[in-house]
């Protein structure tokens, strides 16, 4: 038997289109979630995420490939079967009853005794901050409060597998970060494997182990939140993930006594050889073209060869955003403490030769992140 | 010298007073965020200045000049909101130019005028092409360009960006301040985001409650919020608020949290004895592994990573949930379980409780 809850192997998704031809929604999917583990599916509408989660839940056939629950491969079982809970939107709760009841009655079900379903309830009522509303009917509660009752029917039930179709979306600011880490905490004390759906980064990286990153129904990188940051496997991840994402610039690349990268428009930036690794030297090799990022938290102010125009300089509280105009588009930095620069002036910058992402031109895939070949 | 001031206004609507006697001055050439949830009265406000609704009472006065009873178009007031919609049979060109040809503007002005304010909006490229061939981004700079281009001595920009994707919003909110700036008009920015009325506005008024619970610099706002209803509108995560009851002690005033007696400054001895709210954010918590006399034992009970920092979720001891906020993205495994928070005191803000308002210290 296979080590992992979950395995997704070689799966597509395709919708025969009506009149206008059929939507390759998935494609060639390959993922394994481990037992315990959390991993959240992120990327814009039409990426293909819910497609995935539907198809692990089973509303949705699998076009080509397997999928494998728990070594049992589940393509032709129906959802009930799968020992999956789910919080989807359109798995809505049951009308006649109340929340206590909707959140109750898989517990009911599985022949948990009144007083241990009781107990179980509560305690997620608790953990959601739905105790107020646990008398009430759906239809007398708002959007946020039905998604956290629909989550806490799912997370009270003993399952295999915990399917979350944006778990967190509805909720208003003042619970979005206590709830997160009440969720995160619940998940990993009881050690469920948990695959949730998310369009906002910020609740995959708050609550995931590891991340998967979709794009046009194929699977662009799935790692850590750190190694999506840190070491994006090409320049569609580079620029979605991260806030602000990473900056990118089409450069010349001169790999010869000293590596020198000539931002079109812009700076060059110059290193000896002995700053750069003959590994990346290698993974760059011969090419004159590349697109070379640099995160805004790696941005280095204040010191170095150029200087740039500063077009606005934020402060918001906890962190401030510098923008400044490099080769005819705006290049952020940020810093976790107020930079002492003002809009119009002129500001030094510059950056390290670890913190130098490099990306092929033409696949765009990674080439180099910092003083490592990717 | 004031260009735009409202004194006392009211209005009221058949469903209940929506503005209470407000006031508000901004210069010339500031940009003033009109900060609030939704229905808090922020377009009313902008509507009343640019004239399409009457104050009940009060005045408002634009250049010096008292215009409450003025008609709209003879206020010098210009205006956009939260579609900028364009007219989509003409080109950018004359989107722009419309906002002129009203006001019987010869061609040759026209032209220089709507060059001038395309060139500072990097549209100039565009302006022959129809609002379908630009990218959203280009559109929404063909429409600022139009609320700019008749110079209007007052702007009101009613959430520009609300309707626009966050990666294009981010970046209009980095280009905006030089771009107003640049105008040399007077703005009045409605936003229900904080981090933009933080980014934008020279000051920021907060509406809440049918008034204005605080006009003031961003980073003021932010730090020595006036009341607990503004301190919980600003900062991400949400500020930790917690009840106490400080006592007096020979070192100074002290509280107790989850069984650990921390200190607070001096000039907060006056609130002995009294109930109070203590508000502490974030950022200025401070998550150790070995205590101090001054720390508070905590479990670590979840680490979720925000963003370039770690949110940490800590219980205290007598089952008070707080949130801490590093900076840096520290994983190791080593973080949940006990520990110990400390934090600064000068960070504190305490408020009280009955009437939300933050006290202030007093020197003993």
């Amino acid at each position: 038997m296979s080590e992992a809850a979950l395995s997704i192997k070689s799966v597509d998704k395709i919708y025969e289109g009506r009149g206008k031809g059929p939507v390759h929604a998935v494609k060639n999917l390959d993922m394994d979630v481990q037992r315990g583990e959390i991993v959240a599916l992120l990327g814009s509408s039409g990426c293909g995420k819910t497609s995935t989660l539907r198809m692990i839940a089973g509303f949705e056939e699998v076009t080509r490939g397997d999928i494998v629950l728990e070594g049992r491969r589940v393509n032709q079982m129906p959802p009930a079967r799968r020992k999956v809970a789910m919080a989807f939107e359109g798995y809505s709760l049951y009308p006649p009853l109340t929340v206590r009841d909707n959140i109750a009655f898989a517990l009911k079900s599985a022949r948990m005794s009144p007083k241990d379903a009781q107990k179980s309830v509560a305690d997620v009522a608790r953990i959601l901050e739905i105790e107020p509303i646990l008398d009430r009917y759906p239809s007398s509660i708002s959007g946020g409060e039905q998604q956290r009752a629909s989550l806490a029917r799912a997370l009270v039930r003993q399952a295999d597998l915990y399917l979350l179709d944006e778990p967190m979306g509805q909720l208003e600011p003042r619970l979005r970060a206590v709830l997160r880490g009440r969720l995160k905490s619940l998940l990993v004390d009881r050690r469920m494997t948990a695959i949730f759906v998310t369009h906002d980064q910020t609740e995959a990286n708050a609550l995931a182990d590891r991340v998967a990153v979709m794009e046009g129904g194929v699977l662009q990188q799935f790692a850590s939140q750190k190694d999506l940051r840190e070491r994006p496997a090409n320049l569609y991840v580079a620029t979605f993930v991260g806030e602000p994402p990473m900056n990118v610039f089409e450069s010349k690349v001169t790999n010869g006594d000293r590596v020198r990268f000539a931002i079109d428009n812009g700076p060059t930036f110059d290193f000896a050889d002995s700053d750069i690794p003959q590994s990346v030297r290698s993974a760059i090799g011969g090419r004159d073209k590349v697109v070379i990022g640099i995160r805004p938290h790696a941005v280095r102010l204040g010191v170095g060869s150029d200087h740039a125009r500063i077009v606005s300089n934020q402060w918001l509280g906890d962190q401030s955003h510098l923008a400044m105009e490099v080769a005819g588009k705006l290049m952020v930095a940020v810093s976790h403490a107020p930079i002492p620069a003002r809009a119009g002036e002129s500001l030094r910058f510059g950056v390290s030769a670890s913190d130098l992402h490099v990306f092929d031109a033409s696949t765009t895939a990674a080439l180099s992140h910092g003083l490592e070949a990717a | 010298m004031a260009n735009l001031e409202l004194r006392s206004v009211s209005k009221a609507f058949k469903t209940g007073k929506v503005l209470d006697r407000i006031s508000l001055a901004a210069d010339n050439g500031e940009i003033v965020a009109i900060f609030g949830p939704s229905g808090s009265g922020k377009t009313v406000l902008l509507r009343l200045i640019a004239g399409v609704e009457q104050p009940d009472e009060g005045t408002i006065l634009l250049g010096g000049r008292d215009v409450t009873d003025q008609a709209p178009e003879t206020r010098g007031v210009g205006m956009a909101f939260q579609n900028f919609a364009l007219f989509p049979h003409m080109s950018a060109f004359d989107n722009v130019a419309s906002a002129l040809t009203a006001h019987k503007v010869p061609r040759d002005v026209i032209r220089a005028k709507v060059e001038k304010v395309a060139t500072l909006l990097k549209i100039e490229h565009v302006l022959g092409h129809a609002p379908r061939e630009l990218s959203n981004g280009q559109k929404q700079r063909t429409a600022l360009a139009r609320a700019l281009v008749a110079e209007p001595k007052i702007l009101l920009l009613d959430d520009p960006l609300r309707n626009v994707d966050a990666k294009l919003r981010y970046e209009m909110r980095l280009e905006l301040p030089s771009l107003l700036k640049a105008s040399g008009s007077t703005v009045l920015y409605v936003t229900q985001d904080y981090k933009e009325a933080m980014a934008l506005g020279d000051r920021i008024a907060v509406l809440s409650d049918r008034d204005f619970a605080q006009i003031a610099r961003p980073a003021e706002i932010y730090r020595t919020p006036a009341t607990l209803n503004v301190a919980s509108l600003f900062g991400d995560p949400t500020i930790n608020l917690m009840p106490v009851e400080p006592v007096a002690s020979s070192g100074g005033p002290r509280i107790g949290i989850g069984g650990a007696e921390l200190s607070l400054p001096r000039d907060y001895g006056h609130m002995a004895g009294k109930a109070c709210v203590l508000g502490l954010r974030a950022e200025n918590i401070v998550v150790e592994d070995v205590g101090t006399p001054e720390s508070l034992p905590v479990a670590v009970v979840a680490v979720t990573p925000l963003n370039e920092r770690t949110l940490l979720l800590l219980r205290t001891d007598d089952g008070r949930e707080l949130l801490a906020s590093e900076a840096g993205t520290n994983e190791a495994p080593r973080r949940h379980g006990p520990a110990f928070a400390r934090f600064d005191p000068g960070a504190v803000l305490l408020f009280d409780p009955a009437s939300g308002r933050r006290i202030l210290p007093q020197a003993a």
